[in-house]
């Protein structure tokens, strides 16, 4: 439990599908912290630490981003676990803030590849898929994601429109998400119908490439603004390559430290209020609520058409990756932090889950061959 | 083209690996040596029908077998293969590949 740290104020930049001449990720990413200082009620001035995520930084690093928003700093981190380094910079930034090291800190991510940019960096995400999976043509992680949907749906006995009801069910929250760059409402209809990418994933199941940055900051709790409830973290845990690749893709990391993510916690997943799943692929989110021990008899079918679709359960109340679009994979892990961070402080506008106290994070990602090898998990809570 | 896909197995405990590790995951030996698998049974199948930046892509097959005492390898199917069939594996360039075998 982190008693002195908190995250006290969220901003983002706009999410645009082509960004246009004079936008670039340093942009994005400036656009984000400048929304997040002025939430958080905070002078730039008085920032002594910052976290950095994104997948089109480079040839800059985190410093050179410092030096361009004239930032001098005490506690600097530049993190590369994709769809996972949200949740990554999450923990470092709580311990750098607990510890005294810096406060505040801004915890930033963002991307800006553009989609042709995109399509480079899902052909040379490592040596691996650069030697042995561009060369099929394999399409990048839809490709991956394809056949670990299929083992999906043979083990569990997942049904296309099961997934159907996820996609609509985001879209339904994403109305409500002015920043969400898909917000019509999706029929199961237009779901089934949409183009294939790669068997059996269609376009609802793919993740629209944006350009876009999220930005948190965290500081003690006393710095957050009058009147507003801090959130502190209960519990957060990590997993890195915790098989080898030597199963099939269809648990997390997040199964090998659930058990002590709750224990830590002190909550259980019926405390859960709302949810933000990683939600790079269907498959993956079920894959991880699955891990969390939130899907009873592991029955997954089910949940997804009841506890998902008729929403019994809030998930990705921000309309997810899927419909609000994934700024780099990176990104888009902090928007769902961003995300149960407005829930909790009862911020979220339309799309306010009543009440809201208790939130579960996530992030999975960085594909090492057939599946991600990175995964995270936090517990939330709303500090009275 | 050359028959069978390179992988490269641990020397002290035997166990197969694709792509190329530097320490055995089992036993973290260091010492690898070079081995071809030459079959496989396919698991999943997939096709790629779009990606992103390509207006003239045409669908590829790919799917994930499963190799005779060797690792799972993602492989670009050659023909109609399903899951179930037992293919060839057969490596153009640095890329596996596979295809149903002939009938004797």
């Amino acid at each position: 439990m982190f008693m002195n740290a908190a995250i006290i104020g969220v901003g983002q930049s706009a999410y645009v599908r082509r960004p246009q001449p004079g936008e670039s990720t340093h942009t994005f990413i400036r656009d984000a912290i400048v929304a997040a200082l002025q939430d958080a009620e905070i002078n730039a001035s008085e920032i002594q630490g910052m976290a950095v995520t994104s997948f089109s930084l480079a040839p800059d690093t985190a410093v050179d981003l410092a030096w361009r928003l004239g930032l001098s700093l005490r506690w600097l981190l530049q993190d590369t676990n994709g769809g996972s380094s949200a949740m990554n910079m999450l923990g470092h930034a709580l311990r750098g803030v607990e510890t005294g090291a810096a406060s505040p800190i801004l915890v930033v991510a963002g991307d800006a590849t553009g989609l042709g940019g995109y399509a480079k960096i899902a052909a040379n995400y490592n040596i691996a898929t650069r030697e042995h999976l561009a060369p099929l043509g394999h399409g990048g992680p839809n490709g991956v994601y394809s056949l670990v949907t299929t083992r999906q749906m043979n083990k569990y006995c997942v049904t296309k429109s099961d997934y159907g009801h996820m996609a609509i069910a985001q879209r339904a929250w994403a109305a409500k998400n002015p920043f969400a760059v898909y917000r019509a409402p999706l029929t199961m209809e237009e779901y089934l119908a949409a183009p294939m990418v790669a068997d059996p994933l269609t376009r609802y199941d793919c993740v629209p490439v944006v350009a876009g940055a999220q930005a948190i900051v965290m500081a003690h709790p006393d710095r957050c603004p009058r009147g507003r409830a801090p959130v502190r973290v209960r519990a957060i845990r990590n997993s890195f390559n915790y098989d080898n690749q030597e199963g099939d893709g269809l648990q997390t990391g997040i199964s090998t430290f659930a058990e002590e993510l709750w224990q830590t916690a002190g909550a259980r997943p019926d405390d859960i209020d709302v949810a933000s799943i990683y939600d790079d692929y269907p498959a993956m989110v079920l894959a991880q609520l699955n891990d969390l021990g939130m899907i009873a008899d592991h029955d997954l079918a089910t949940y997804a058409r009841r506890e998902i679709g008729e929403r019994r359960v809030p998930i990705n109340t921000w309309g997810g990756m899927m419909s609000a679009g994934q700024p780099g994979g990176p990104a888009g892990g902090l928007n769902g932090i961003s995300e149960a961070v407005l829930q909790l402080q009862h911020r979220a506008g339309g799309r306010q889950v009543k009440d809201a106290r208790v939130a579960v994070t996530t992030g999975y990602g960085m594909t090492l061959y057939r599946y991600g090898g990175t995964a995270a998990a936090a517990i939330l809570e709303r500090m009275e | 083209m050359s028959a069978g896909i390179g992988i490269w197995r641990c020397r002290n405990c035997g166990a197969g690996y694709f792509p190329e590790r530097l320490l055995c995951s089992r036993c973290h030996g260091h010492d690898f040596v070079s081995a071809r698998v030459t079959e496989g049974v396919v698991e999943e199948i997939t096709v790629i029908r779009h990606v992103l930046g390509q207006t003239e892509w045409q669908p590829r097959r790919l799917a994930n077998v499963r190799t005779v005492n060797g690792p799972r390898i993602t492989v670009g199917l050659r023909d109609e293969s399903e899951p179930g069939t037992a293919i060839e594996l057969f490596e153009e360039g640095n890329a596996p590949f596979g295809a149903a075998k002939p009938v004797p």
